[in-house]
């Protein structure tokens, strides 16, 4: 299945794709005298449950960037810190964190201690919770950077120098994509992981980010190649070449200008998939390792070791998880009917 | 037509290499000195032990020549794994049954639910059963199949005690336990898709009414659920069907690992998981082989019911 | 019956996982084999295939024994002598996991064999008439009477395939044989048709068919066998401490956490590297270590202990630990330790597997390597790689992390030759993770490893002795003994069933109420 094979964009890989590809025409008719993006942020501030959305997940980026305040000052407890033999006072009474065939306690919802219970090492939810909030997010905005940086050059490149490079290209993004996303991830992930290159090995956050970034390359790769395509052959592309403008000037100028609308549309999209296949691979063990905390590792923990006796460390970071990405998906929504009204980006394609 | 499907089917064939040359290269050019002898000698193994499983699979040899080696036994069925020495192709076709299970119930689950909402949603638009489809999809675009797996595992299965936890039963067995054991799996892996076609097929619905063989077969006096079941719905179904046909034949490849996975389905999908975690090259590449040839043969399928749902194709 | 891990695989001539010998000592019955009875009885040695025990001649180089008369394999066709020499050199030519360390340097004539340069291992004469089977081994080797009885030196017929045959594996003559193997999902135990006639003393006909399931869900597995709907749990597999306390309450005549003695945790110390170069870094985390709070990870799995050798195995001392009774440990002693080593602040990297609780023991070593002083960090490791990728001593050097060893059998030089004497220092698929070479130790495992098992008592108190003195110097930082499940369903006699410490559950020992 994978999250994501589910969001993905469409066909086969193959020449059926190319009429559904080329469909990206949306300046023109746009009211005199006020500019398009002004325009899409009008109809993106009257549509009140994007917005809504879009303020939810602000927030919840927010309150995950005051984790460490929230560590050292409410909670006093650091995010992998485990006291599997601890005590703490609960209203007068002395509670174990860990029972003594080590069950651990659930939310006690008293902010200072354990607010939302503990995990089977006895770590405090709530401190991982948001610590591995900034975790997810950060390997979800990483990979959407590195997906969207990678995909627009490469279909820019591909579409505007057509030929071999784009033959070379599209089969290149065509392996990846006939891949199962997941498949794929785990793959490369667990390669890494074992071996790495550089810096990326081990424990460090960025591997999962850049093996879900690669992964994408194809999401994003496709339809722009397919915009492109299109593009070059409009006139003002024509005029620019006549004036004997450089290709790399033209590409930038001309035509990267003319994509932004999808790319700003691809953003959202990217994301919220990006911190599911964190989740997914981190569930099959390669993706964020341990002991750093991420949505995914707290899932899988919980899933591993706490059902049923602990089911809270599986429902609270599988709740925020899908909140944060439920918030991203709607708001990337609205932004995609205002930036395009009749709606014709078809989801991530 | 015909000439049409060669061409495709010939350069599926040589996608098929290069992603068997990048799954190899993967594991090769990344594993600590390409070899996987060392791993698979066990613990107490010693240097002349290793060379000898080294020299057995060819460990030893150059990579062009191990990757030709590699694919030759694959293709004549003599590829056994290195961690278990079961022929891979009997590894896979113990977990098939599962993976068919899985993705044709799924798959048909997931294309008339998705067929059925798209086409409410579109019909009602801005109406009330629209926005209770669109939050209901919001929210299975956004669901991690492992977490709702927990959840079903956890409420309904282990409180409730209403379907089993986890595992297959085949067919053959009982088909009250095979279905037993498959409902929770269907749902959970349909949601996802559901979600994302039922959003797909929305749009595209909108988008068809205003095209000029909409509005003709409107202005000859055709009923409107003509119009839409005849014209609309028929044209707007393309791009779904062949979305369908590369994530159907992606599950079947094996790609539906999460949802395989949190059921313990024990099939393809948990087989590649688990060569991968055992670093065994040869078992996975002929998993993603046969995943590439499941998205070649599906793919055809897929085009030719295109063809025939498209009136723009058939004209032509 | 569920089984988590899969076994490597039920071909004797490759498979060197608990898993596997779990079925295969039942099914493949050496020269010679082990007792059918649970707790220290279990681990003795009884004649198998052979008459009587071995006899050992020639200062310990010479093994010899002969046949039972009337011998047959599962099959129906007779158990010759040459077949020994056939199944030993098959398990060198495939290789079996443990040939090399049980096999090629130990039977005299092996190594040439397993080089291509001779024909047969000459140290290995055999006569079908008779049934009379010598071996010469190299140098003595105490616990050769225990390599005899390795199911993957079982005997199987002449002229098998000399390649593994995963689903179709060879005859024995066991009480048991292996039918419907499918891969990675199940197969089936039947009891062996011309095992009762061929009267082998103390080894049982067994009761019941087998039917084995893999499936690596152990939470499901737990709650099968807990409402009956499987029989039996693997023994090698753990119980998630979330269901512990059900099964404990629910279903207490069926289950037993059992310290079979044979198998310990421990934490390797590299000795090569800082900072556990330095005795008194090493001295800190023996001193430190929390036992209690890792027991409380473990779900019950652990028996905190402080001495390499479990309480199985001859040679576990009987004296006091030497830094502190295993418990709660002593956090600001090991502090001081680690400033007086001056190695405070030293970075530090503590590798792990993934499987719980493992990685949850290494997490809280982690933080415990924090808290005295040093600068720790964790790398976890896929279980299927991470033995061969610390294994990599001269590319990887770890320099700390998690390590176990379950016993081949119980002799102390199991424990002590691969995984801390000096020569056993390896490239590639080290075991001796710490590295330790210390001259006192090599001399001692050279010298009281060539003593036969059936005279150990003899050496007992010089491997106490060697063993606290390991304990003593920190060469490996021990936190416990296993503790393995023994679960049943209400359908199996659970009186009758048999806790073998080397192989665990007995299969012929499974029979329903």
């Amino acid at each position: 299945m994978s999250v994501i094979s589910g969001q993905s964009p469409g066909q086969g890989p193959g020449e059926l794709g190319e009429g559904f590809d080329a469909g990206f025409e949306s300046e023109g008719q746009l009211p005199p005298g006020v500019g398009p993006w002004k325009l899409a942020w009008r109809r993106l501030r009257r549509n009140r449950v994007a917005m809504f959305f879009g303020f939810v997940f602000l927030l919840i980026v927010v309150v995950c960037l005051l984790a460490p305040v929230y560590s050292t000052d409410i909670a006093h407890i650091g995010p992998n810190y485990g006291n599997p033999t601890g005590t703490f006072t609960l209203n007068g009474k002395t509670q174990f964190v860990l029972s003594q065939i080590g069950i651990p306690i659930g939310p006690t919802w008293d902010i200072h201690h354990y607010f939302l219970g503990a995990d089977d090492q006895g770590r405090d939810v709530a401190v991982r919770l948001l610590y591995g909030g900034r975790t997810s997010l950060m390997i979800g905005a990483v990979a959407t950077l590195i997906t969207m940086i990678i995909g627009t050059l490469l279909g820019v490149f591909a579409g505007y120098f057509r030929g071999w490079w784009d033959a070379i290209l599209r089969s290149a993004n065509d392996v990846v994509w006939t891949y199962p996303a997941v498949l794929l991830g785990i793959t490369i992930g667990t390669v890494l992981n074992i071996h790495g290159i550089g810096p990326l090995h081990g424990t460090n956050a960025l591997v999962p980010a850049v093996v879900i970034g690669f992964v994408y390359v194809p999401y994003v790769f496709r339809p722009v190649r397919g915009q492109v395509l299109t593009l070059r052959e409009r006139d003002f592309v024509d005029a620019a070449r006549q004036q004997g403008l450089s290709h790399w000037r033209i590409m930038t100028s001309e035509i990267l200008p003319n994509l932004s609308s999808t790319i700003v549309v691809f953003v959202p999209l990217i994301m919220a998939n990006s911190i599911l296949l964190e989740a997914g691979l981190t569930y099959l063990g390669a993706g964020v390792q341990p002991p750093n905390a991420s949505w995914g590792t707290m899932i899988s923990d919980g899933i591993n070791n706490d059902i049923p006796t602990a089911f809270h460390n599986v429902l609270i970071p599988g709740l925020m998880l899908v909140i944060a990405v439920m918030s991203i998906n709607i708001f990337g929504d609205g932004l995609r009917d205002a930036l395009d009204p009749r709606s014709k980006i078809r989801v991530a394609r | 037509m015909l000439r049409f499907v060669v061409r495709r089917m010939l350069v599926m064939v040589a996608l098929l290499i290069v992603i068997s040359m990048f799954t190899f290269a993967m594991f090769v050019l990344l594993l600590p000195n390409g070899n996987p002898a060392a791993l698979l000698a066990g613990r107490l193994a010693t240097p002349a032990e290793i060379h000898l499983i080294s020299v057995r699979y060819g460990f030893d040899k150059p990579i062009y020549i191990q990757y030709i080696d590699t694919m030759k036994n694959i293709f004549t069925g003599q590829a056994y794994s290195y961690q278990s020495s079961f022929n891979v192709l009997d590894e896979i076709r113990a977990g098939m049954p599962a993976t068919l299970s899985l993705a044709i119930g799924a798959g048909l689950i997931w294309l008339l639910v998705s067929i059925l909402f798209g086409t409410i949603a579109a019909v009602r638009a801005g109406k009330y059963a629209d926005r209770v489809l669109t939050v209901l999809s919001m929210i299975g675009v956004s669901m991690p199949p492992f977490f709702f797996g927990a959840i079903l595992i956890y409420y309904v299965a282990y409180k409730a005690n209403i379907i089993p936890i986890g595992g297959y039963v085949p067919f053959s067995q009982s088909v009250g336990g095979w279905f037993g054991h498959l409902v929770a799996p269907w749902i959970t892996l349909s949601i996802l898709f559901i979600g994302f076609y039922s959003r797909v097929l929305r749009s595209s619905i909108l988008d068809s009414i205003n095209e000029d063989y909409v509005r003709t077969a409107r202005a000859k006096g055709l009923s409107e659920r003509q119009v839409l079941i005849r014209h609309s719905l028929r044209n707007s179904l393309i791009p779904i069907i062949s979305l369908w046909g590369l994530d159907f034949a992606q599950v079947i490849g094996g790609g539906a690992i999460l949802t395989e996975t949190v059921y313990n389905l024990h099939g393809v999908g948990e087989l590649a998981r688990d060569s991968i975690g055992r670093l065994d090259t040869i078992t996975l590449m002929e998993i993603v082989i046969l995943t590439g040839i499941a998205v070649v043969v599906i793919g055809a399928i897929v085009d030719v019911l295109v063809a025939y749902l498209d009136p723009r194709i058939r004209l032509a | 019956m569920l089984l988590g891990t899969a076994p490597q695989s039920l071909d004797p001539g490759l498979d060197y996982t608990t898993q596997g010998s779990e079925f295969n000592w039942v099914v493949y019955t050496g020269l010679t084999t082990y007792s059918h009875a649970s707790g220290a009885a279990g681990g003795q040695l009884i004649p198998g295939l052979c008459s009587a025990l071995p006899t050992i001649s020639n200062g310990g180089k010479t093994y010899s024994c002969t046949l039972r008369k009337g011998l047959v394999f599962s099959n129906g066709k007779p158990v010759k002598a040459s077949d020994f020499a056939y199944t030993v050199e098959r398990a060198i030519k495939i290789p079996w996991g443990g040939s090399g360390s049980f096999i090629t340097p130990i039977i005299a004539g092996a190594s040439q064999y397993a080089a291509g340069k001779a024909k047969s291992i000459s140290g290995i004469t055999t006569n079908d008439a008779t049934g009379k089977i010598t071996i010469n081994l190299t140098a003595p080797y105490g616990p050769f009477d225990n390599v005899l009885a390795f199911p993957s030196l079982g005997l199987i017929p002449s002229g098998f395939p000399m390649k593994v045959e995963a689903t179709s594996p060879p005859s024995g003559d066991g009480p048991y044989m292996i039918t419907n193997i499918v891969p990675n999902q199940s197969f089936t135990a039947v009891r062996n048709p011309h095992w009762a006639a061929q009267n082998i003393p103390g080894i049982p006909a067994g009761h019941v068919t087998v039917n084995v399931k893999i499936s690596s869900n152990l939470q499901a597995n737990a709650l099968a066998v807990l409402n009956n709907s499987a029989d039996i749990f693997d023994w090698a597999d753990t119980i998630p401490g979330s269901l512990l306390g059900q099964i404990q309450s629910q279903a207490a005549s069926r289950f037993k956490m059992v310290n079979l003695g044979g198998s310990t945790y421990y934490i390797f110390l590299n000795v090569t590297e800082k900072p556990f170069s330095s005795q008194l870094a090493r001295e800190a985390v023996v001193t430190g270590l929390n036992q209690d709070a890792m027991s409380r990870l473990g779900s019950g799995t652990l028996e905190p202990a402080c001495y390499f050798l479990p309480p199985a195995v001859p040679g576990h001392p009987t004296a006091p630990c030497p830094y502190g009774t295993p418990g709660l440990g002593n956090l600001a002693k090991a502090k001081q330790l680690v400033k007086q080593s001056g190695m405070e602040g030293q970075p530090v990297t503590v590798w792990s597997e993934t499987r719980s609780p493992r990685q949850q023991w290494m997490t809280y070593y982690t933080q415990f390597l924090n808290q005295i002083g040093f600068k720790a960090t964790q790398k976890v490791i896929a279980d299927a790689t991470y033995f061969t990728t610390i294994g990599q001593a001269k590319s990887v050097h770890p320099q700390t992390g998690f390590a176990d060893w379950n016993q081949d059998f119980p002799n102390p030089v199991d424990f002590y030759g691969p995984l801390l004497d000096g020569n056993s220092i390896l490239p590639t698929n080290n075991e001796n993770f710490g590295q330790t070479n210390d001259p006192y130790i090599n001399a001692q495992v050279k010298k009281l490893g060539s003593t036969p098992t059936t005279q150990l008592s003899s050496v007992v108190s010089q491997w106490q002795a060697l063993d606290e003195y390991v304990a003593r110097k920190a060469y490996v930082a021990v936190f416990g003994y296993q503790k393995f499940p023994f679960f049943a369903s209400n359908r199996l006699n659970y009186g009758a069933l048999v806790f073998q410490p080397i192989y665990g559950w007995d299969i012929t020992s499974f029979a329903l109420k």
